[in-house]
């Protein structure tokens, strides 16, 4: 039998109208785009931020199919959206107050225009005009949900926190874990330093020696780091698994494990921290920005979707009478004693490059150490 | 038929009357569109070849090098995405950046040294079990032995990798076990650590290395392994005189995509590896996802791990493989 292989009309036929189909498989089972439909709206925002039965009512009423894409990093959004140009493929993003100025100077982000959401008044007042909203005299989103960076603890093995400190302390040695970037601005105000870059404007040199300083006490605290993660997810299998005991984590994160009966506490230490609040923002050229609006307003409805945002995430709700809804661990888990809360800052939006620039490098330091 | 076809050519069968065919392929060789059209093309060799080459010549483009070329282009610019206001031009700093800075280099060194290391362990681990299955499962039995196999296969890698998790957590099954049993009274931190990290690699490749292994082992001839028997070698100089020389092209090519997936595995290492077990690919997704916008700086990088990766499997090839030649 020969090995020479034979082409003829047949073959050369089957094989082109199998390759065609192959190729042409990609087209046929991709779902249809996004802004050809105006009966949908594409949401990128974090992993159990709006809640299931949520968007299964507001589909029901009104008809638009919400179509979720899920994100776990600013940075990520942020790039997508800028390779998308004036083509995006998404109605809305959730961004972190603290990275609007960012998003808004590459004008990825439209106004927000309040006069289309009439459940507004809904809005806790103290999140309606805050200051760290308005960038060039304009709103760009919808407060969902407020958080903080805090130390979480498992109080089975760890009874006191009241300092960063204990992060460092050797008898923990091997049972601690942060996220490299977050922890570092955190160890550089535990250092003395101003961890929000704010007061080093024009002043390079003096944030470099700043951030070289927490890099390489990180790095010689390298040996008390059980794992660096990523994702809210990771630090809570660690926490469950008991495989670290203490943590830098977000405060969602860390709620969510007391609210679920973890043996888990969460503080913020005498140092200080730092707060952020995630945003719902309509993309500019939005494909579908109307019913963006819809589901904004839709949001604001009622104080159950705020409290169901809350069990879910963790987070704090932005929405009026959210706390009434909550049972007494749910309230435990997201409530702070008042001195724990005057130590919170919010993250500012001033000399986010130079921030940025210097913590990414200095994070690919501390993981490369 | 196929000859037929070759010899008398399309225009001679549009000179004869068409034959009544009843299955679809007929009819459409027989309508007048195909005639004038696609017709005229298979009619030739050339066109038939062009048309076998074409398919996958379209996919070889659209799924291997374009993404690539698209990577290149993007690690060769100074600014991208490009965003209002800015001007992007070419350039080679992304790539310079590499070499000036060694911080870079560590994670580099890191990925090889592990992939090495996991190459090397999973032969040594995967060896015995497809020679089992190859030479020792009877035939029938073998197909069997082989799903059986596959079957964790099935699940992503995430799921397996998750599944390690459960498996060397300090809560998990290994560490319960070990407790109940009595042999510890304190759980044993595996995880997060460069045991962890090598064991599921080797979990999650060790079929990259199964099946080049075993369609080399139940190639070689049983009759060899006799007369060498015959002639009084023992098992080991049977296996280091006649299997391994003969399953060489499987350890190859096992080895080498292994070592392959080995370097380029992003979510294994990020979930299963420690403090000091950061490598190449989470540095580069460090430049993609980090606050700062460096995507060329990550492109360049994620070429410079490409082109290092095919150079050391194609030297390991040829200094291990060498030229084809008899084992004998």
């Amino acid at each position: 039998m020969s090995d020479k292989f034979e082409t003829n009309r047949r073959t050369a036929l089957k094989f082109l109208g199998t390759g065609a189909a192959v190729l042409a498989v990609p087209y046929i089972i991709r779902p249809r785009p996004a802004w050809a439909d105006n009966g949908v709206l594409n949401v990128t925002t974090y992993d159990k931020f709006l809640p299931q039965e949520f968007v299964e009512k507001f589909q029901k009423d009104t008809g638009i199919e919400v179509r979720i894409r899920l994100t776990d990093d600013q940075g990520k959004q942020y790039n997508l959206l800028t390779a998308e140009g004036a083509n995006p493929s998404t109605d809305i993003v959730t961004v972190a107050g603290h990275r609007y100025t960012q998003f808004i100077n590459s004008k990825l982000l439209q106004p927000l225009d309040t006069g289309k959401i009439s459940n507004w008044k809904n809005l806790n007042t103290a999140y309606q005009d805050a200051p760290w909203a308005r960038v060039d005299g304009n709103l760009w989103g919808l407060p969902i949900l407020a958080g903080y960076e805090g130390l979480a603890r498992n109080v089975d093995y760890v009874k006191d926190a009241p300092s960063w400190e204990i992060m460092f302390d050797p008898q923990y040695k091997g049972q601690t874990s942060y996220i490299v970037s977050d922890f570092m601005t955190i160890v550089m105000q535990y250092l003395g330093h101003d961890g929000d870059f704010v007061t080093y404007v024009d002043k390079p040199d003096i944030a470099q020696k700043a951030t070289n300083e927490a890099r390489d006490f990180l790095i010689k605290n390298k040996d008390m780091v059980r794992k660096y993660y990523d994702a809210g997810s990771e630090v809570q299998q660690m926490f469950i698994n008991e495989d670290i005991y203490l943590a830098h984590s977000w405060s969602g994160p860390a709620a969510k494990l007391i609210m679920d009966g973890h043996p888990i506490q969460l503080s913020v230490p005498k140092e200080g921290t730092f707060g952020f609040c995630y945003t719902l923002n309509v993309v500019n050229n939005a494909p579908n920005a109307e019913n963006a609006y819809k589901l904004l307003d839709a949001i604001l409805a009622s104080p159950e979707v705020g409290a169901a945002m809350t069990r879910q995430s963790g987070y704090s709700s932005t929405m009026n009478g959210v706390g009434d809804l909550l049972d007494e661990r749910e309230k435990l888990a997201s409530t702070l004693p008042q001195e724990e809360v005057d130590r919170i800052i919010f993250f500012s939006s001033v000399n986010r490059d130079m921030k940025n620039e210097m913590i990414d490098r200095a994070t690919a330091e501390v993981k490369a150490a | 038929m196929a000859d037929s076809n070759r010899i008398a050519g399309y225009s001679a069968a549009r000179a004869a009357p068409a034959p009544r065919y009843s299955t679809g392929m007929a009819k459409i060789v027989n309508s007048a569109i195909y005639r004038h059209t696609l017709g005229a093309v298979v009619e030739t060799r050339i066109g038939r070849v062009i048309l076998l080459a074409g398919v996958p010549l379209i996919w070889l483009v659209m799924l291997h090098v374009g993404p690539i070329y698209q990577m290149l282009k993007i690690s060769l610019l100074s600014h991208y995405p490009i965003q209002p206001g800015v001007e992007s031009h070419y350039t080679l700093d992304n790539y310079a950046i590499f070499f000036r800075e060694s911080l870079y280099f560590t994670p580099l060194l890191k990925s090889f040294v592990f992939a090495t290391a996991a190459t090397a362990v999973t032969l040594l681990v995967v060896y015995p079990v497809a020679y089992y299955v190859a030479k020792i499962v009877k035939p029938e039995g073998r197909t069997k032995a082989l799903l059986l196999l596959l079957v964790p296969f099935w699940a992503g890698e995430l799921i397996r990798t998750f599944s390690v998790i459960m498996l060397l957590a300090n809560r998990g099954g290994l560490n319960v076990l070990l407790r109940e049993v009595g042999i510890i009274d304190r759980p044993i931190p595996m995880l997060y650590t460069s045991f962890s990290l090598g064991f599921g690699l080797v979990y999650l490749i060790c079929l990259y290395m199964l099946l080049p292994l075993y369609s080399a082992i139940e190639k070689i001839p049983t009759q060899y392994l006799d007369a060498a028997a015959d002639l009084g070698a023992g098992p080991f100089t049977r296996f280091r005189r006649i299997i391994l020389p003969l399953s060489k092209d499987g350890i190859v090519s096992g080895c080498s995509l292994v070592f392959l997936t080995c370097i380029g595995v992003f979510a294994t290492p990020m979930l299963l590896g420690g403090p000091n077990t950061v490598l190449f690919p989470e540095t580069i997704s460090g430049f993609f996802h980090g606050a700062s916008d460096k995507w060329p700086v990550g492109a360049a990088f994620a070429l410079i791990m490409l082109v290092t990766a095919l150079i050391t499997a194609a030297i390991f090839m040829r200094l291990v493989g060498g030229k084809k030649r008899n084992a004998f």
